[in-house]
């Protein structure tokens, strides 16, 4: 199954994609912005998105629903280190099924995927 | 009876519901041991459990935060807007517990899971407590603490970073209690 994590911080996508790979998801591609998350959702379908809420220019948001107008039947995960009650809403309004809260963990990763990934 | 003589004013106050899944499983009645630093799985455990509705008989949990970091931070933060919160530190004030007067956080901490059958406490700062009091009367606390939440439908959390006590002190800490584990880092 292809994930895909979006987040300006290098740092922090490593870390995802390792702990991604650790639960036993190997075809995680990254993107650090909403371009480049568009052109990779385009290209590789990925069934779980993971989309820090907070990018540089067009907000995370923003890449929900462009992801959800390529494939309605993608799922998206909004992530963000703060509970912004009204962003998470919006989130979730725009179509993104579920929020995690940064920096994430095994725990509450797996419980995600294990909600998400049939 | 000093401490008796202040009430603690822990309301119940639930938060709004977030609309996203249930992510920890924690049982009622029990407490737990995270062994992290800084808490960030023992925080995400404990908003997520009182921003998301659970099947069974707790519908809905009300929170009672204490911990060594500032309140304001901690609502900002985490969205906290209902929940109390209480500040381990050496200043007076209305929601401001000194760390030497463990008789007041034993007291707020029993009353609250009296009177919410359904809450969910998070200690965090047991470090700062044991830096300002023996580690066997923080460790009474707990457990007297941990007594109370057995008999209950409530839930503990205590953030606990291994490498500020020895291996006795810390098997005591969990010896009544579960341990909640995440074997990588955190991203």
């Amino acid at each position: 199954m292809k994930i895909l994590v979006v987040d300006d911080s290098e740092a922090f996508r490593k870390v995802m994609i390792e702990l991604l790979v650790r639960v036993g998801f190997h075809e995680v591609m990254e993107a650090e912005n909403f371009d480049s998350a568009v052109e990779v959702f385009q290209r590789e379908k990925p069934k779980i998105s993971f989309v820090d809420m907070v990018l540089p220019g067009k907000s995370g948001v923003e890449l929900t629903r462009a992801m959800l107008a390529v494939d309605p039947k993608a799922t998206v995960i909004a992530m963000s280190s703060i509970i912004n009650k009204k962003l998470i809403r919006e989130s979730l309004e725009a179509g993104a099924k579920d929020f995690l809260l940064k920096p994430t963990n095994e725990i509450a990763l797996n419980s995600v995927l294990t909600m998400w990934s049939d | 009876m000093g401490f008796l003589s202040r009430k603690p004013k822990v309301k119940k106050s639930e938060e709004s519901g977030l609309g996203i899944t249930r992510k920890y499983t924690l049982a009622r009645g029990r407490s737990y041991v995270v062994e992290e630093s800084p808490p960030n799985i023992s925080f995400d455990a404990f908003v997520n459990i009182i921003s998301t509705p659970e099947a069974g008989g707790c519908t809905r949990s009300v929170g009672l935060a204490i911990s060594r970091q500032h309140p304001d931070f901690i609502r900002q933060k985490y969205g906290l807007e209902q929940t109390p919160i209480y500040w381990l530190a050496t200043r007076t004030g209305q929601e401001i517990i000194a760390p030497t007067n463990l008789g007041i956080l034993t007291h707020t901490m029993v009353s609250f899971i009296d009177e919410n059958p359904c809450g969910v406490i998070l200690l965090d700062g047991i470090e700062y407590l044991v830096s300002n009091n023996d580690f066997t009367k923080v460790l009474r606390v707990v457990d007297q603490v941990n007594d109370h939440i057995a008999q209950s439908k409530s839930i503990m959390i205590i953030p606990v970073d291994p490498r500020a006590f020895d291996l006795k002190e810390l098997a005591l800490l969990e010896r009544n209690m579960e341990k909640i584990v995440s074997t990588s880092k955190s991203a």
